[in-house]
């Protein structure tokens, strides 16, 4: 299995309990090392005063500098509302084939859609955002497996409808076991 | 058919909708590439094809609008999709009705940007397999050889002419001068060239056979209908009937079919439910229907409704020029299959074909040519391999020339040649045997 590593990056003000679950969780399913960054990023620079929202195309160019090590993905996770320039919102955002990607809890919420808060969805769904933007960074395009994390997720209910897991094409991509999900759940912890 | 990576052209002057766009695209795994112009996308699309191209409207130079023409003229089958900043009603209708596929107002729901360009492209992918599969159906046609002959030139004009249209077809025309092949061959040139064209031959059957045959049955409606089975019309539903010899329709038959045409809707034997129908009708005969309405032995009002355009497909003998060419590619065809040499007629043989007067029209011509290359080993069919004796030339000379004469006696001396067995005497004459029957109670021939 090739080495690498993920760096997971608070970005904003998401509450550090959040990522250290979200960290614990990518460990198991993607069996390569998962740490959280010390440096923070600031969401302030990226904000749109037009749109009131956050341009999620500035976030990952923050995020890219200074370069992280050979072999390292560093991925941000935000609570803000992204945007790309041309789209309302984005879930998330990752260079395909690069080294950086980013994901918010923003739309992601239960709340968000008038639903009762549920701290369980909320983590399944960051954790699948992160794992879908982590397979961009390998350049996995959208996966036609419906149950694949790589197929494309644009609204949180699609988010719901897909596993924590890549299928067997997309995994062998990215050297990481085909059977995270099964740790994930083993693990005793199921959301 | 290969499925090739849609190919989507993002055509916008300002770089970061291009950049943004091209990667929302790449992540989806369409083939993307980008313009920053008019003039520049038209460029690309000179190199190669696109399938969906999402543009911006407002751009400097050559806006989207006129991209739109332009793209137009250069592919018809390309989606375009609009898309600006400054949403208006006027816009998106003008956009719309120049050809646009949908038109989008930045920012996007990313959802729905998304779904319009899959649904373009599952859209552009139909359209283009609908154009190649109806080319290859147009093409895999029924192959009727004609010659030089202005009449037949005619007749093949008319049947395209006619084939798009649902127009109701009479083809007249003797036994075995083609009448099916020119309604296979209109069916396959119409819209309904991909529904089924269903073949009904009328004077083969009887009354209650061929009102089964093209009503269906309920099961038990009379002895012997174990189960309930579909007729020919209801079987020809989103496709082409074709009624062959038309006018050997028994009276109340005639009632029943006029009765379908009008209501387009069938009842089985045996049944009460009504089954809506829809197919194109397409009759032949080789029978005189204006006499036959005049006798009272076919209905006028069922002819207006059959013989809303008549072609009539003139007999060989009328045409000459079209026999050596017919001849020859019933030669080669069946040289192939039969693994002959044959490749040519001698020239007595070539003379005789154009001589002969050919009662059984192309059928006869196509089974004189099978059978004697059965019999012939060498490079060229000789006249003794043609297993027709020479009743065109030397006999016709003598005593009464009129056809009818003519073909009285070469059904009387093939009959003759078969002992009076009319199924054998009717294959050798390239005739059906209700047409043979006919034609022996029109010349009061008996068996011997």
């Amino acid at each position: 299995m090739p080495a690498w590593g993920l760096e997971l990056v608070r970005v904003g003000a998401i509450a550090p309990a959040v990522l250290r679950q979200l960290r614990e969780d990518l460990a198991v399913c993607l069996a390569h090392p998962v740490w959280v960054a010390e440096q923070e990023l600031s969401v302030s620079d990226a904000f749109s005063s037009d749109r009131r929202q956050y341009s999620a195309d500035q976030l990952l160019a923050s995020l890219q500098s200074p370069p992280p090590a050979a072999n390292v993905k560093r991925l941000g996770v935000a609570d803000v509302d992204l945007y790309l320039p041309v789209f309302a919102h984005v879930l998330g955002s990752a260079q395909l084939n690069g080294t950086v990607g980013i994901a918010s809890t923003h739309r992601l919420r239960p709340e968000f859609t008038g639903d009762p808060g549920n701290p369980h969805t909320l983590r399944l769904r960051i954790l699948k955002e992160i794992l879908h933007e982590l397979g961009h960074t390998f350049g996995l395009v959208h996966c036609g497996l419906s149950w694949c994390v790589m197929s494309a997720s644009l609204l949180p209910e699609h988010v719901d409808l897909k596993d924590p897991s890549y299928c067997t094409s997309c995994a062998e991509t990215i050297g990481v076991p085909r059977d995270g999900i099964l740790s994930f759940f083993l693990k005793g912890d199921t959301p | 058919m290969s499925q090739r990576i849609p190919r989507i052209l993002i055509v916008d002057d300002e770089l970061h909708v291009r950049e943004s766009l091209t990667h929302w695209f790449s992540e989806d795994g369409y083939d993307v590439e980008a313009a920053g112009s008019g003039s520049e996308a038209l460029g690309l699309l000179g190199r190669k094809p696109f399938d969906v191209i999402v543009s911006d409207i407002k751009m400097p130079k050559m806006d989207g609008l006129e991209l739109l023409g332009r793209v137009r003229e250069k592919d018809p089958h390309v989606a375009i999709i609009l898309v600006t900043a400054y949403a208006s009603v006027d816009t998106a209708v003008h956009a719309l009705k120049e050809g646009a596929y949908d038109y989008l107002v930045k920012p996007f729901d990313p959802e729905e940007l998304s779904r319009i360009v899959a649904k373009a492209c599952e859209k552009v992918t139909l359209t283009k397999e609908n154009a190649v599969l109806k080319s290859r159906l147009a093409r895999s046609g029924p192959k009727i050889v004609t010659g030089a002959s202005p009449e037949m030139g005619k007749v093949m004009e008319l049947a395209e002419m006619v084939a798009p249209t649902d127009t109701s077809v009479l083809i007249r025309g003797e036994s075995g001068t083609g009448k099916e092949l020119v309604a296979r061959l209109i069916h396959t040139r119409s819209q309904r060239a991909f529904g089924t064209i269903v073949a009904v031959n009328c004077g083969a059957l009887s009354e209650s056979l061929l009102e089964s045959e093209l009503f269906g049955h309920e099961k038990g409606a009379f002895t012997g209908a174990a189960n309930r089975r579909k007729g020919k019309i209801e079987l020809a539903d989103g496709g082409t009937l074709f009624l062959d010899e038309i006018g050997e329709v028994s009276p109340k038959v005639q009632v029943e079919l006029l009765r379908a045409l009008e209501d387009r809707k069938i009842t089985r034997l045996g049944g009460t439910q009504e089954i809506p129908v829809d197919f194109r009708l397409i009759c032949a005969t080789n029978r005189d229907l204006e006499k036959a309405v005049r006798d009272g032995d076919f209905r006028d009002d069922l002819f207006f409704r059959i013989n809303v355009f008549s072609l009539t497909i003139p007999p060989l003998r009328d045409r000459p020029e079209d026999i050596l060419p017919i001849a020859e590619h019933f030669l080669a065809r069946y040289a192939g299959a039969m693994g002959r040499q044959a490749r040519g007629f001698s020239p007595d043989v070539r003379d005789f074909l154009v001589r002969y007067p050919w009662p059984g029209n192309v059928r006869e011509l196509a089974n004189a040519i099978e059978r004697a290359l059965v019999v012939c080993r060498g490079a060229e069919i000789q006249r003794e391999h043609l297993p027709i004796a020479d009743a065109g030339g030397d006999e016709a000379a003598d005593g009464d020339q009129s056809l009818s004469a003519l073909e009285d006696k070469h059904i009387r001396r093939v009959l003759k040649q078969h002992g009076f067995n009319v199924t054998h005497a009717a294959k050798a004459l390239g005739i059906d045997r209700v047409t043979l029957y006919n034609k022996m109670r029109k010349f009061g021939i008996e068996r011997e």
